[in-house]
């Protein structure tokens, strides 16, 4: 009997020689097919009324697109959103500030009088919880007002026409469009921009939006960049205006650092991250009605309490080194001190001080502490302490008291946008790309960058005899 | 005891450790470089094959840029293996070498396909990568990489891919005079034997790449044209032009435009997507509804004038000129 079995490789066989004899767009047809099924069905199932809604999209769009009005728009909304966040976090941070300063205060009379020695009292209440309430005061109003006003635009849909509008910017430094959302998100917090650098699907962009977010000053930094302006640039002007001007001036520091974000990506696509940029596509959805809802869940639960949970594991550690720090006297000065005086000539050469450089390094885990650190310093405190109240005060107490000119004040806003990624952006770039090589490249370009930037700024001052 | 002890200890540990010892790493990097030598002498006998010529240890010594004593050693030991046979100064490939030196190709030519289209590096890239790749596959992995790309027939550069038994596909060529139809076709071969043909063709200005189409065919003579001029020739020697037929994409391009020309609302029905588009991006493509067929149109601008906006199934896309050149559209 004659016995013709199939054999399991005589159908492989069979597959490979048919696998030749296949048109080379048979998977356009198979995806070609899928469609007109989905149409099919969808024709017969769905009913389509002639929607005003449809019209009303794509008038919205082309005004936000449009050459002569897309890029005002943009820029707009980016001065509304932070000036909410100036003027809004102002009230709010005093505020949190009076009622967690208060119990700090009840704290340490307790200890007192429970006969507490004063280095545990000191150490607690002064180093540890003041390090704790200070984030929180000054971290907590503007993520709270910047992040749901953010995700409001994101759940609007008007996120992606930014990316769309900028595009091309981005494409000619090698990088990708999808690159602003995730620098918008860098606005609250640069460790959760670095995060969301997630949707760019090319490694190589990818790489480049994480290693560039930090020029994006998050809220974090706004303090700083808010304080400045509101003493050495907004005084200036009648204090019914200085919402407006601080404001505008931080949104200035923004565009620098936009700048330095291209030029930056461009100089990485011609040397280490060598390349072309890919293909972009980019779905502008429709505009949808904001869901208030998931706007403060997403905003308030996902992001600020995640994010302010992160900095205050952080601030915790650096309130206590703080302290020790000015608290360990070594003949009539402290340790803060002294090292502020070592540091003084490399600060000065930035156009700087030692202060400053000494403030930045106790803030590697949170750049919210800058400025308490720095007029603890100055003031010669033994905890971190909120200044003089007023500008004046201020403008007093670092222009006449320890030498500060306006090169200080210019140089401080560059070198807060440049300077290194915080400890908690450090450590996601490195859960992000799995790797030590960039997460330290990324400390190195940036760091380099606002030393060379504020020395080059510093020199061409002296050189043109505005300071001394 | 003396704590200088430890150090001759460390350094031994640190020489001869099983898996990480100096020893161990130093031995698996020569053992890489070796097979990278020798798969790469392979491929370049397997080259000079394909081109007719034969190899010789002078042109393995160039191509390898190595000295004449490793060459010697090199060739010696492919001798051992049944790799290679060498008759006078020749070298050639056994059976066993051809199959090989397949593979290599092989890896190397699926390497450059992953390389542009899942990992999108630029096409002047791929080469180079490639070339360091290739040595490090098995045959078992080389398969996977082959079914995870829907087993491509052809690189990047339009060499073709050997099959996994080691044959390459032919070029597919046939004589213009076996043709029947009257479509366009590409002539991708012209035979240089007999000469006295050769020089004919060529006298009557036809060249490798010219698409043309037969408009005339009688036992005394072949008529061409390529939309301009016409070119007749003897049967006999037409028989030495090959021609392979134009693809269907590159019929359905000449009465198409890139999508990239369409002016601000203007409706195009998609045609096809480039050739040149594979992968990951293609895939893209068709996930967003660029089907053929498919009506679309340019709806917004914006301030740089790239990337446009596209209507296409209802929704906004947005696409740089450059891949919106890589879609052909016919207006409607």
């Amino acid at each position: 009997m004659e016995n013709t079995t199939i054999q399991p490789n005589d159908i492989l066989t069979k597959a490979e020689t048919l696998r030749g004899t296949l048109s080379t767009s048979f998977r356009d047809e198979i995806v070609k097919s899928l469609y007109s099924e989905a149409e099919h069905i969808a024709r017969r199932a769905v009913k389509t009324a002639k929607e005003k809604k449809y019209d009303l999209d794509q008038k919205i769009d082309r005004l936000v697109t449009s050459p002569i009005t897309g890029l005002p728009i943009m820029l707009i909304l980016l001065g509304i959103i932070i000036w909410l966040t100036v003027s809004g976090a102002n009230i709010f941070s005093n505020a949190i500030a009076n009622v967690l300063f208060g119990i700090g205060d009840w704290g340490r009379a307790f200890f007192n009088q429970i006969g507490m020695p004063w280095w545990i009292t000191g150490f607690l209440w002064d180093g540890v919880y003041l390090g704790l309430a200070w984030v929180v005061s000054v971290m907590l109003p503007p993520m709270a007002i910047f992040f749901p006003a953010f995700t409001f635009l994101e759940d609007l849909g008007y996120l992606p026409r930014v990316a769309f509008n900028l595009d091309w910017l981005f494409k000619k430094t090698g990088a990708h469009g999808k690159q602003s959302l995730t620098m918008a998100m860098g606005f609250g917090c640069n460790a959760a921009g670095v995060v969301a650098t997630r949707v760019i699907d090319s490694p190589r962009e990818r790489l480049i939006a994480i290693l560039t977010n930090n020029f994006v000053p998050c809220n974090g930094r706004f303090p700083t960049l808010i304080m400045l302006a509101t003493v050495f640039v907004a005084a200036a002007f009648p204090p019914a205006l200085t919402s407006f001007i601080a404001a505008g001036t931080v949104v200035s520091v923004v565009l620098i650092g936009v700048a330095f974000t291209f030029l930056m990506s461009w100089l990485l696509s011609k040397t280490i991250l060598k390349g072309e940029a890919s293909a972009f596509t980019l779905e502008l959805p429709p505009y949808r009605r904001p869901n208030v809802m998931r706007i403060l869940y997403t905003s308030l639960i996902d992001r600020t309490i995640f994010v302010l949970w992160r900095a205050m594991q952080t601030a915790a550690p650096a309130g206590a080194i703080i302290w020790i720090l000015a608290n360990i006297h070594v003949g009539d000065s402290n340790l803060a001190r002294m090292i502020a005086d070592w540091l003084n000539p490399f600060g000065l050469l930035l156009g700087l001080d030692g202060v400053i450089l000494l403030a930045y390094i106790i803030a590697i885990p949170a750049n919210e502490i800058v400025v308490p650190t720095m007029m603890m310093v100055y003031m010669g405190a033994g905890m971190m302490v909120n200044g003089p109240g007023t500008s004046a005060g201020i403008f007093d107490l670092l222009v006449h008291g320890h030498g500060w000119t306006m090169l200080t004040a210019v140089n401080l806003m560059l070198f807060a946008l440049l300077h290194n990624p915080c400890a908690t952006t450090i450590i996601t770039i490195y859960k992000e790309t799995k790797s030590y090589k960039w997460a330290t490249v990324s400390v190195l370009i940036t760091l380099g960058t606002a030393f060379l930037v504020t020395f080059l700024t510093a020199s061409f001052a002296r050189l043109m005899g505005w300071v001394i | 005891m003396n704590p200088w002890i430890w150090f001759p200890i460390l350094l031994l540990a640190a020489t001869f450790l099983p898996r990480y010892g100096l020893l161990t790493l130093y031995k698996d990097w020569r053992s890489a470089k070796e097979r990278e030598q020798l798969e790469d002498a392979l491929k370049h006998l397997l080259d000079r094959e394909q081109a007719g010529r034969h190899a010789s240890p002078e042109s393995l010594a160039g191509t390898l840029d190595l000295p004449r004593a490793k060459i010697t050693r090199l060739i010696s030991d492919m001798e051992s293996q049944g790799l290679i046979e060498t008759r006078g100064s020749q070298l050639h490939l056994t059976a066993e070498g051809t199959r090989w030196a397949m593979h290599v190709v092989r890896a190397h030519r699926l390497w450059e396909r992953y390389l542009a289209d899942e990992a999108r590096m630029p096409l002047s890239q791929i080469h180079n990568a490639a070339q360091k790749r290739e040595h490090t596959l098995t045959e078992a992995q080389l398969d996977e990489l082959d079914a995870a790309l829907g087993h491509p027939t052809r690189d990047p550069h339009g060499d073709p891919i050997p099959t996994r038994e080691g044959k390459m596909p032919s070029a597919e060529s046939q004589p213009i005079t076996a043709r029947q139809d009257e479509g366009p076709v590409r002539i991708v071969h012209i035979e240089d034997e007999p000469a006295i043909a050769y020089e004919q063709i060529l006298a009557a200005g036809l060249r490798l790449g010219q698409v043309i189409r037969i408009i005339e065919r009688t036992p005394g003579r072949i008529v061409l044209s390529d939309g301009e001029t016409e070119y007749r020739l003897a049967p006999t020697v037409a028989a030495n032009v090959g021609v392979t037929p134009l693809p269907e994409s590159e019929i359905a391009k000449t009465n198409a435009v890139p999508l990239a020309d369409l002016s601000q609302d203007q409706h195009g029905e998609i045609v096809m997507l480039d050739d040149s588009l594979q992968g990951f991006t293609r895939r893209r493509f068709l996930d967003l509804g660029l089907t053929p067929g498919a009506t679309i149109h340019p709806e917004l601008g914006n301030f740089f004038g790239d990337p446009r906006a596209y209507r296409v199934r209802g929704t906004l896309i947005a696409l740089r000129k450059d891949q919106a050149e890589q879609i052909w559209v016919r207006p409607v």
